[in-house]
């Protein structure tokens, strides 16, 4: 069991499961928008310094070979 | 491990896994038995190596392991800025940052268990994640609880930025806790109930909040949330944060572009600076009222850490692009109001300390304040000796600019005072000398040629 030490919000908690269903909705008419971009070859490339929100784990596969 | 000797962090209390210490001068981070359980998991799973791979958390060693504590000792860090000192793209990419840790977290089957803007600080030229102890198990199908302290430090202080503009991430000084969000819905205009994405993690947070507020015996049912459901929220608020930005032109923000300067003049000051600098072989240098950090640059090389300061966050901004561009390590860029310093903030005032307090530890070999004191002494009206005050307090070696009342862009701040004009009579070298002799010697005097600006070196008397 985790512990608590603040309190989350109830609100908060609940909440959660309508930003869930309209991110996906987003998240979703995106991925058919950038299908749709990439198909008709009009996709930009973002040109700022933040990096992607995935990790890269390649790097520590090789190492452990 | 000796427990004589160390001191508690102040700002170390809330969370019952662990807390700072100082040892001396080392400041450690002791793990209470209640985390021993999950710490090791983080540890054995690689989980704590990947993440310091990745530049995302502090790195750190295993200092000492007992039955009742297990201590670690995390990398040092040259300066805590805090939040209300960061300026847009910083504060953008601390929250991305935070998302991006607890995405992976997810992934390996744990999760951030809180998301404070505290948690983040800037190292080595990026955000970088300084709570080693905020990761948990994840429990299936259970929301994220640090959701509304990610809303309330991260993305309600962004999105108002991105429509009133930096000076909201001031709030942070007086909410430590974030700004509340029924205080950053009412703050909202109505238009942004269009977004989908503000309208449900903030109108439909502060709503629900309000609806739920009654719930004094915890009766109500938590809602499940799937993995890829929180996925979700993950990856749209990253989405979202990622293309925030804010409309605010300064007075600054192309400073170098409007200044009164001539090439030969820059060069001039340029290499005087270089010189000074090069001689007194700084470990450390802060640069006050920076702007963009272009003197700086001039002896990043030759200096370990670089601070630069501006009270403009765009300039402070378009800094830390150049940063994060040239990848240097060893600048740091935050926001800073010399006329109103960020206060020590939180339980006795201690738990984020005073911006004077960090400089006197930090204590700079070097302070460069260039073509600032007129803004200071003209538009703040503070007197010589009082500025001289505010140096001496951290500064062992002064270099300062003073742009003499022939310089066009002190003409203008005396131009713009208008009948009370000849209060200022008193903006001279002469004076100013006499003020800040109250503190320093002047060591080296230089007219920066071409220009009616004089550098001086001034060393500290104590």
């Amino acid at each position: 069991m985790n512990f608590l030490y603040f309190d989350p919000g109830l609100g908060a908690m609940i909440v959660q499961a309508v930003v869930a269903a309209a991110a996906g909705v987003l998240l979703f008419s995106k991925g058919v928008m950038y299908k749709i971009k990439g198909f008709l070859g009009i996709l930009k490339e973002d040109d700022d310094t933040y990096d992607s929100i995935d990790i890269d784990e390649k790097e520590d596969k090789d190492e452990t070979k | 491990m000796k427990q004589n000797n160390t001191r508690p962090h102040q700002a170390s209390f809330r969370d019952p896994s662990g807390y700072m210490f100082y040892d001396g001068d080392v400041l450690r981070r002791a793990i209470n038995p209640i985390y021993f359980k999950q710490y090791n998991a983080l540890k054995d799973s690689g989980f704590i190596k990947t993440l310091i791979k990745n530049k995302l958390l502090i790195p750190h060693t295993q200092t000492t392991v007992s039955d009742k504590q297990i201590v670690i000792t995390p990398e040092p860090i040259a300066f805590i800025t805090n939040p209300y000192e960061w300026s847009f793209e910083q504060y953008k990419h601390a929250a991305l940052h935070t998302l991006k840790v607890h995405k992976y977290a997810l992934s390996k089957g744990f999760i951030l268990k809180d998301a404070s803007a505290y948690n983040v600080t800037f190292h080595k030229g990026s955000p970088v994640f300084i709570d080693t102890l905020s990761f948990d198990f994840y429990e299936k199908d259970t929301p994220w609880r640090a959701y509304k302290q990610f809303i309330t430090h991260f993305f309600g202080p962004l999105v108002l930025a991105s429509y009133h503009g930096t000076e909201i991430f001031k709030m942070l000084q007086t909410h430590i806790d974030g700004i509340p969000v029924k205080l950053i819905a009412s703050l909202l205009p109505g238009k942004s109930k269009l977004s989908s994405t503000i309208y449900t993690n903030i109108h439909l947070l502060a709503k629900m909040e309000r609806t739920h507020s009654e719930d004094y015996k915890a009766e109500t049912k938590i809602a499940k949330l799937s993995l890829k459901a929180q996925n979700n929220i993950i990856d749209n608020l990253f989405d979202f944060i990622k293309k925030l930005s804010i409309k605010e032109e300064t007075e600054w923000g192309n400073y170098y572009d409007k200044t009164n300067y001539n090439d030969a003049a820059f060069q001039g000051k340029k290499t005087l600076i270089e010189d000074w600098v090069t001689a007194l072989n700084p470990q450390r240098l802060i640069d006050i009222g920076g702007n963009d950090g272009t003197f700086a640059r001039t002896v990043v090389t030759k200096v370990p850490h670089v601070i630069v300061t501006d009270i403009d966050s765009n300039a402070v901004g378009y800094n830390y692009k150049q940063i994060q561009q040239n990848k240097e390590t060893n600048m740091l860029a935050f926001v800073c109001d010399v006329l109103q310093p960020a206060p020590g903030i939180g339980l006795n005032n201690l738990e984020r300390n005073s911006l004077t307090e960090r400089l006197q530890i930090y204590s700079p070999d070097v302070t460069m304040a260039l073509a600032l004191i007129h803004h200071i002494t003209l538009s703040g009206n503070v007197p010589f000796d009082r500025s001289a005050q505010f140096f001496a307090a951290f500064s062992k070696h002064l270099i300062l600019e003073f742009p003499t009342r022939e310089d066009s862009w002190v003409s203008s701040l005396l131009v713009r005072k208008r009948e009370f004009m000849n209060h200022f009579d008193f903006y001279n070298q002469e004076a100013f000398e006499t003020g800040y002799k109250q503190y320093f010697d002047i060591q080296k005097k230089e007219t920066v040629t071409g220009t009616k600006r004089v550098l001086y070196l001034l060393k500290n008397k104590v």
